[in-house]
């Protein structure tokens, strides 16, 4: 039995009285990439927050190494080094770029290392250490992102669940990205991808699940779902997997 | 010439007042979104306090900011966490107007029957003192109150840019939702907020104390114009807050002088009204604040 | 059962607006005919009620005429919250501007009417705050959210009171104006048109709440999007709510005016006059026609027979009250009643 890093257990998520989120369950092994794919409002950023502890589950369970997750608070989930990079990636734009990954390094547990994820982040995206004066706002898009990312990477974080990383940036940048998540994972992170770009994460991730209407609909390897007519005509669309083979 | 000179000085004096007020308001309100309308209550108490300190115990004023102002920062964690830490959990701002409005009605009340509604005022040997410099004539106290204003505004702002909490607490006036992903937390930062906003309340009640008489309804006032400032020198920016002071500072005073106390008030009020309508986010605002 | 979402935005001010509506359709048929006894059973009760006490000499007729002032004034409110979604806090404005209107008229004899108590003054005093509100509602509820409509409406509120202090021998200033109290007669009057007054606006702010105007609102509120291609046509409605509850208020100042017969900035533009109608309705229960009316019960229980037993402190138990009430009961006693019936 592989080490699952992280379980999401039958989890039902409600918006007040407005259900969204029926019965999910979803695993990520230790290690690996699991993406969530999904058409606008499935609930993929809802499962997300309910995760990092922004909502609650009104049913079921969410356990992180073997631990209870769902009755944690933000902080608390954020201490046991599950981190949550937002959908349009919520940087502090009057913060500079410094500031931003000053506080990705805000929880006790992650200062000793503070130096040496600096150090990280940089070589990683070295065109933050260009402009780590600058303020956050003022960067481009693909800046952004990475600046996003490099913030959850100062936090020593062991799973990183990143809400659609690709969004509103030029197919490069996308390509680049996801190179760098790749990079992230070989690192040893452990990733949880929540994408409306399927066919990129379909391609890196080992594990992917469909999320739609609320519901876990299909699982499986991420190379196989690629091959899925199913997902094809509903997410990718015959041409797309033409062109990229 | 010198005549406007001088009111023009006076009004920045007065302005750096509602200035500091301001600040605080906008600390409060940016990290909760909460209208702290009880602002100028507590400017009065403090001044109360000052005042009191100085009479019975023969402190002087400005010594007395050694014991006044931790008291104002316990206080002002105390009325994060007894009275708003829900109100500002939930966003919920009609409630924490209210609550606000509570907290003001019930200072003001304790106030006139505790301490009578005659007016008071600070008044030390040395407060007379003017110095005549350049045909103007500045009053040591109102001196000392800018200077006070200026250094808490700077404390203010050191505390906000370098240190760890400071920059947490801008992170979550901007962004709650995202402060809280990176773990801070933000009943800690709510606290820390309203704590300071409350210390910068005692440095205007010890200003007031010292350079006006006042009594227990004048807060009211001060809130207002407090939140004229603020509002005209966007929410969000602290220089901005401050700036917002002193020209409502000016105003008033510069309206006193010519059209007399009364109309200057609605003055102020119609330049508020102005603002709000052109632009919104006042002068100095940014358009990302969410109001 | 506290809501332990943390950034659940159905808090606040959302559940406000939802709840507005949510409570006025009847969920079930045999539910409206009940609320048709009861209303019916509350009007005769107390339309009755001068006939078994003696109006003049009773508190407690004194109590249910400010009862009558303070609904009249919360269903205002109400609507306002209701509709534009936002706080106003100039309800003092209008309540002074009926107020200082029907003093005004009188003074001057500009009616030329012998009697006092006269429905055209009443109706004028009525006109005139709406007047105001359009003045100053247009470019407030067209331009500003949140927070800055409800600081401009107090800055709007505080510029009228210097306007009234400074006012000159038309406002007598600070002093105020004096009617002739000797034409003071029975309370009854007061009592009779007050009761009319709190119906009139109760049934007011139902009609428009339930007619397509209400509804077309409703969905135009909840959703920002469709709201912004509707322009004009909301604001117009907007505009609308609040003129009504300046009427309303405007109305009930007049019949202060006649109340009192002394018309000051210290009695008229007490910013009690503007706090009360929120507390009323938040404590009553947010947006339900039901909730100002039980609110305006409990509150002026306590002020007017707080009054007497705790004189000059009153205040500070408003204070404390109204932290109470928004610490433990933000959603009212309505809100109260429906987690004990578990209406869901």
């Amino acid at each position: 039995m592989a080490n699952q890093l992280l379980e999401v257990k039958g989890v039902d998520v409600s918006y007040g009285d407005i259900q969204v989120l029926w019965d999910v369950s979803l695993q990520v092994e230790e290690g690996t990439i699991v993406a969530l794919v999904g058409a606008n409002g499935a609930g993929k950023t809802t499962l997300l927050k309910t995760i990092s502890g922004l909502l609650h589950v009104r049913k079921g369970e969410i356990l992180f190494s073997g631990e209870n997750l769902h009755n944690l608070k933000p902080q608390e989930i954020v201490d046991r080094g599950v981190i949550h990079v937002p959908e349009g990636r919520r940087l502090f734009a009057s913060l500079t770029v410094k500031e931003n990954l000053r506080l990705g390094a805000y929880i006790p547990r992650t200062r000793p290392f503070f130096a040496e994820s600096l150090e990280r982040v940089f070589s990683l995206f070295p065109v933050l250490k260009n402009r780590k004066d600058q303020k956050a706002g003022t960067l481009s898009g693909g800046e952004q992102q990475m600046l996003a990312i490099g913030r959850a990477v100062m936090a020593h974080p062991k799973l990183v669940m990143l809400d659609e990383p690709s969004l509103g940036l030029s197919p490069i940048l996308v390509k680049t990205i996801f190179e760098l998540i790749r990079t992230l994972n070989e690192q040893k992170i452990t990733i949880l991808l929540v994408e409306q770009n399927v066919n990129q994460a379909l391609k890196i991730a080992h594990q992917a699940y469909v999320l739609k209407n609320g519901k876990i609909v299909m699982c499986g390897k991420g190379c196989d779902l690629l091959t899925n007519e199913e997902i094809i005509k509903a997410y990718i669309g015959e041409r797309a997997t033409k062109r990229k083979g | 010439m010198d005549v406007i000179t001088q009111v023009v000085i006076n009004g920045i004096l007065l302005g750096t007042m509602y200035g500091i007020a301001a600040i605080g308001l906008s600390l409060i309100f940016g990290t909760m979104r909460i209208v702290f309308i009880a602002q100028g209550a507590v400017i009065v108490f403090f001044g109360y306090l000052c005042y009191w300190l100085f009479s019975l115990l023969g402190i002087d004023p400005y010594l007395s900011l050694i014991i006044v102002i931790p008291v104002a920062l316990l206080l002002g964690t105390a009325f994060y966490y007894v009275l708003f830490k829900e109100a500002a959990a939930l966003k919920d701002r009609i409630g924490s107007l209210l609550i606000a409005v509570g907290l003001m009605f019930f200072l003001e009340n304790f106030m006139t029957v505790v301490w009578s509604p005659n007016p008071r005022a600070v008044v030390t040997s040395y407060g007379f003192v003017v110095f005549h410099l350049l045909g103007l004539n500045l009053t040591l106290t109102r001196l000392i109150g800018l200077l006070l204003a200026l250094l808490a505004t700077l404390g203010v702002f050191l505390f906000l840019n370098k240190t760890l909490i400071g920059t947490a607490v801008r992170a979550t006036s901007e962004d709650v939702e995202a402060s809280t992903l990176m773990g801070i937390s933000p009943n800690r930062v709510n606290a820390v907020a309203m704590a300071i906003g409350i210390g910068l309340s005692a440095v205007a009640g010890i200003n007031l104390a010292t350079t006006y008489s006042f009594d227990p309804v004048y807060g009211f006032d001060i809130a207002i114009k407090a939140l004229v400032a603020l509002t005209i020198g966007g929410i969000g920016t602290m220089y901005g807050a401050l700036l917002g002071g002193i020209f409502i500072g000016i105003i008033e005073t510069m309206g006193s002088y010519y059209v007399g106390a009364g109309w200057a008030q609605a003055i102020v009020f119609a330049v508020f009204l102005l603002t709000l309508t052109l632009r919104p986010y006042g002068i100095f605002g940014r358009s990302s604040q969410k109001a | 059962m506290k809501n332990k979402s943390n950034f659940s935005e159905q808090s606040g001010l959302t559940k406000y607006r939802s709840g507005l509506f949510k409570s006025l359709i009847p969920s079930h048929f045999k539910r409206s005919h009940l609320n048709i006894v009861i209303t019916v059973l509350v009007i005769i009760v107390f339309g009755t009620i001068p006939f078994y006490i003696d109006v003049d000499n009773s508190f407690f007729a004194y109590y249910l005429f400010i009862c009558f002032c303070y609904i009249a004034l919360s269903q205002g409110w109400n609507l306002v919250a209701g509709y534009t979604g936002q706080i106003s806090l100039g309800g003092h404005a209008f309540f002074a501007l009926g107020a200082y209107t029907t003093a005004i008229i009188w003074l001057h004899d500009l009616t030329k009417t012998w009697y006092y108590f006269d429905p055209v003054v009443m109706v004028i005093s009525g006109l005139v705050p709406v007047i105001f509100a359009i003045i100053i509602g247009t470019p407030l509820l067209s331009r500003l959210r949140g927070d800055y409509f409800s600081f401009g409406t107090l800055a709007a509120a505080e510029v009228l009171r210097i306007v009234i202090i400074k006012g000159g021998s038309f406002t007598q200033g600070a002093m105020g104006l004096r009617l002739p109290a000797a034409s003071f007669s029975s309370m009854s009057p007061y009592y009779w048109t007050g009761f009319l007054l709190a119906i009139f606006a109760t049934a007011t702010v139902y009609l428009i709440t339930r007619s397509r105007i209400g509804l077309a609102l409703r969905a135009l509120n909840e959703d920002e999007m469709s709201a912004a291609s509707h322009g004009v046509h909301i604001l117009f409605y907007k505009i609308f709510a609040f003129s009504v509850s300046a009427f309303l208020a405007g109305i009930c100042g007049s019949l202060f005016a006649y109340y009192l017969f002394i018309v000051s900035p210290l009695g008229i533009m007490n910013l009690n006059w503007m706090f009360y109608p929120i507390l009323i309705c938040v404590l009553g229960g947010n947006g339900t026609i039901a909730g100002p009316i039980i609110g305006a019960f409990i509150v002026a229980a306590i002020f007017s027979y707080g009054d007497v037993i705790v004189g000059q402190i009153h205040p500070m138990i408003t204070g404390i009250l109204i932290i109470l009430v928004m610490k433990f009961m933000p959603t009212g006693i309505m809100g109260l009643k429906d987690k004990i019936f578990a209406r869901r």
